[in-house]
């Protein structure tokens, strides 16, 4: 079920909010939580929840072994365990297939291609269970006792699809004790009604321009229309994701629960590093705590860390070849970047931007194309044909979708940034947004319901992670 | 203060869309999307774990949202004001296939429905809309002409000596697009057509609907808001069957013309686009001055026949259907054309606009769709002692093995036996010559 449906929208929240609340009873609150949350991922995965529930309950008790056999060698052994289990799920199901079709290029393999499908969002909640474990072998946190306070924790409707990649630290405390605000539940509707926005007004219609521009076979592409394309699908990735992630923590602020935050205007971004630090934050956070600072982080062999994390973060995104180049590219340009960092100081902020928007933007069309063929003549054909750079079918979707670039525009600025310090000015928006704010939400949820029902329906991308 | 008034504000409009579902009368059908509603999948272990109960509830909820219609009007005009839209701008948008195949309505009873055609089934890639016309960009393919031209060949094989049997194929409407630099679909229209008539054998007749209508290409030969071809345009196919077949055809003054306004076909349906809105189409046709009477026949027998409309009064996004009533498995319509003629027309919808001009040269017509029909074509040839059969399927059909093959199964289906003829019965069967080429249907 995703949030931007009739389904999620019009019956699952209200009756989810409407039980939520009819109790004042924090126990109660979470077993309605827990079992909407049950009922949300057994709507996408009636068989596959068996998996969930497996990962949850598993760590659950490790994370009671871990803190019983705290200071020794057992905590370790069951730590390790726990990370080999659940590294071999998410390898089972999501990167068995990718394994079968590469080793049997080199071996003739005594059996067929595993058949296994990959549930919806197991990328996401097997990272917040690792990192579970991991905290409480560090001490960071206490073991749950609970185990349905732990099973909520991991199968969190607002989370199990498509991340953020929630920390137990920082729910556990709005998970054991939290109170009704109306300041909350407006920010919450405002935050998610936003999200919806993104999603059904910026990105799918970003995801049709993509469609038309990439998807249909590129012989007649010229180097205008490829870029325009790759530069929709960065448009589409980043409301996308964004947007789902706006819900989550809308709907969870909804309910009183605080979820960190995942993105932070990228493509303001003044160089990779810095994109990276604003893209994904959860998943950015989530490699940089339990990957790379284990591996040495940048006291000892920095640019073999950054390499291994940018070609897992690649592997993570999906169990292809592209994936594993593109977190390749990038581990290539952060290591570069860190040398470099004496010329970035210098270097104008707009040539920055420019040069940071390139990298990123080239790097969707190898985020793209699985098929290398397909990319390699997309990049040498293509991309760089600049004899035939002009076009008038450009020019006709720019101008039939030109309110729509300047709302895109205006959406990937960080004005926050720019007026918080302008006392006066930062006032006058900030009241001006908090009175509209029913209006506009109000018109957000309208537009957005005429739109779903207007249109097909259009999964989200990140939802195969 | 503030707060308190946006939490009520959303949570209202969220509870008066959950209210509105649960109390107003739910629709069974939607007119403009020719299909029926989702219906509540019941719920048990087998569909819950295939995820159908769940995909079957949301396609309930969303099929059923209160004032869906209306809503999805208001999101066509969101769309529209994404940007700056010019009239005589040429915009290339992508129809992309739908996620899960509209059921077919096959009611009879309801009457102003017709069978989802097989454009909205198939059709997916570039769609051009310029001044307000909508137009799906292509030109098929000389090979998959050869596949479809095979196929008549072999009705024509195991028909020869009795029944001639002819192809009636129009092009697609960008063949006539008004602007030079789209002028290659034209050609390529024009080339598969051709080679349809270069690979036809056993005494398959060709009909060069093309060349007929590219002498005609000045006129509207096609509706702009939807894939079929108009009146005009079928007449002119219908003319170029005549030379074909050593008919006269009658010409349109000599015909009822009638008229009917805003028609908003597949092609509006399939962009929604505002600009095709404001330019819905008048549908003129033709009625020739003779009498008929038409019955269908359902998908495998001949029970039960119900009276149809040769020219039937359709309206709406459904204007298309005021041809033969739309499309059936089976319709045959007798004339008041006494002159023995027997023919029979394997169509899609697409022959529809045709099949109505013969009325003036047969005195009986088997109209049947290939898509839908489970009668065996040979047996009704030879038990009603059909002298012509004609091939006026759309371009489309003749451009998928898919469809090629359902009009070759139409030979061998286990469909009933016609009625026998209210004439006597006939000792004619088709006999193979000794030096006819193998029989392969």
């Amino acid at each position: 079920m995703a949030f931007s449906s009739i389904t999620f929208l019009y019956f699952f929240l209200p009756l989810a909010l409407g039980f939520h609340y009819l109790f004042k009873n924090m126990v109660y609150r979470n077993i309605v939580l827990l079992l909407f949350s049950l009922i949300f991922y057994a709507w996408g995965e009636p068989i596959m929840i068996l998996v969930l529930l497996f990962t949850a309950l598993f760590d659950y008790g490790n994370g009671l072994l871990i803190e019983r056999f705290r200071g020794s060698l057992k905590a370790k052994v069951v730590l390790v365990f726990s990370i080999i289990v659940n590294i071999g799920a998410l390898v089972a199901f999501k990167y068995s297939g990718f394994l079968y079709d590469n080793l049997s290029l080199l071996f003739d393999l005594p059996f067929q291609r595993p058949k296994v499908f990959l549930p919806i969002g197991i990328s996401f909640y097997i990272f917040r269970t690792l990192s579970y474990t991991t905290d409480v072998y560090r001490g960071t946190v206490a073991a749950q006792r609970n185990p349905f306070s732990y099973l909520l924790y991991i199968s969190l409707f607002q989370l199990t699809f498509m991340g953020p990649i929630a920390r137990y630290e920082q729910l556990q405390p709005t998970l054991e004790s939290r109170h009704f605000s109306w300041n909350d539940f407006s920010a919450g509707i405002n935050r998610f009604c936003l999200g919806l926005f993104k999603k059904i007004l910026i990105a799918n219609v970003a995801a049709e321009l993509t469609d038309k521009y990439l998807v249909n076979g590129f012989s007649d592409l010229t180097g205008a229309d490829a870029w325009f394309g790759i530069v929709m699908f960065s448009i589409y990735l980043y409301f996308d994701f964004s947007g789902y992630s706006d819900m989550a923590i809308g709907i969870g602020r909804m309910f009183g629960l605080h979820i960190l935050e995942n993105f932070r205007h990228p493509y303001a971004a003044i160089s990779v590093a810095d994109f990276y630090r604003r893209w994904h934050i959860s998943l950015g956070t989530f490699f940089r705590d339990y990957v790379y600072i284990p591996l040495g982080g940048n006291r000892k062999y920095q640019d073999r860390n950054i390499f291994i994390v940018w070609m897992l973060t690649g592997l993570w995104h999906g169990a292809q070849w592209n994936y594993v180049l593109w977190g390749c590219y990038f581990g290539v340009i952060m290591i570069l970047e860190k040398y470099a960092r004496s010329v970035l100081a210098v270097t104008p902020r707009f040539l920055k931007h420019t040069y940071t928007l390139i990298l990123i933007v080239f790097s969707r069309a190898i985020f793209y194309f699985e098929d290398f063929d397909a990319l390699w003549n997309f990049i040498t054909i293509h991309l760089f044909d600049f004899h035939t750079f002009s076009n008038l079918g450009i020019a006709v979707d720019v101008t039939t979708h030109i309110y729509w670039l300047t709302i895109v525009i205006i959406l990937c600025i960080p004005w926050n940034e720019f007026i918080r310090n302008t006392g006066k000015v930062w006032r006058f928006f900030t009241q001006s947004y908090l009175y509209t704010s029913p209006i506009i939400s109000l018109a957000f949820l309208v537009l957005s319901t005429m739109m779903i029902l207007g249109s097909s329906f259009n999964p989200f991308f990140y939802q195969k992670f | 203060m503030i707060h308190k008034i946006n939490v009520i504000v959303f949570l209202s409009a969220i509870l008066i869309g959950t209210t509105a579902f649960f109390t107003l009368k739910k629709e069974k059908i939607s007119v403009d999307e020719k299909r029926e509603l989702a219906e509540m999948k019941p719920f048990n272990w087998e569909t819950f774990t295939q995820k159908e109960w769940s995909k079957g509830t949301a396609a309930y909820l969303a099929d059923h949202f209160p004032f869906r219609k209306a809503l999805i009007d208001g999101s066509d005009k969101i769309k529209a004001a994404k940007g700056i839209i010019l009239e005589t701008q040429e915009r290339i948008i992508l129809a992309k296939k739908p996620l899960k195949k509209p059921k077919t309505v096959i009611d009879p009873t309801i009457s102003h429905m017709s069978y989802v055609d097989d454009f909205e089934e198939d059709y997916t890639g570039d769609l051009l809309i310029l001044n307000g016309r909508v137009y799906n960009l292509t030109g098929g393919s000389t090979k998959m002409a050869a596949v479809f031209a095979k196929m008549v060949n072999e009705y024509a094989s195991a028909l020869k000596g009795h029944t001639t049997v002819y192809t009636a194929v129009p092009p697609v409407a960008c063949a006539f697009i008004p602007v030079e630099k789209y002028k290659k679909y034209n050609t390529q229209n024009r080339n598969t057509l051709a080679a349809i008539g270069a690979n036809l054998k056993n005494g398959a007749v060709f009909s060069d609907v093309f060349t007929e209508l590219n002498n005609h290409s000045g006129e509207q030969l096609f509706f702009g808001t939807d894939h079929h071809w108009n009146a005009t345009g079928a007449y002119y196919g219908y003319v170029a069957f005549c030379k074909a077949a050593g008919l006269t055809p009658v010409p349109l003054a000599k015909m009822d013309k009638k008229i009917k306004y805003g028609f908003l076909g597949t092609m509006y349906q399939t962009t929604r686009d505002q600009s095709v809105k404001e330019h819905a189409d008048t549908f003129k046709y033709y009625i020739p001055k003779v009498a008929t009477k038409a019955v269908r026949y359902s998908e495998y027998n001949y029970n039960s026949p119900q009276r149809v409309s040769v020219f039937a009064n359709s309206n709406g996004g459904n204007m298309y259907s005021t041809f033969v009533s739309g499309d059936h498995p089976l319709i045959k319509i007798t004339t008041g054309v006494k002159n023995g003629r027997k023919c029979a027309v394997v169509k899609n919808s697409m022959g529809n606009a045709f099949s109505v001009f013969l009325i003036s040269h047969f005195e009986e017509i088997y109209v049947i769709d290939f898509r839908y029909s489970k009668h065996n074509l040979m047996s009704l040839i030879r038990e009603n002692k059909i002298d012509d059969l004609i091939f006026a399927v759309g371009l489309y059909a003749t451009m998928s093995n898919g469809t090629i093959n359902m009009m070759r199964r139409l030979a061998s289906h286990a469909g009933m036996a016609p009625p026998a003829p209210p004439t006597k019965p006939s000792n004619d069967t088709i006999r193979k010559s000794p030096n006819q080429q193998p029989d392969t249907l």
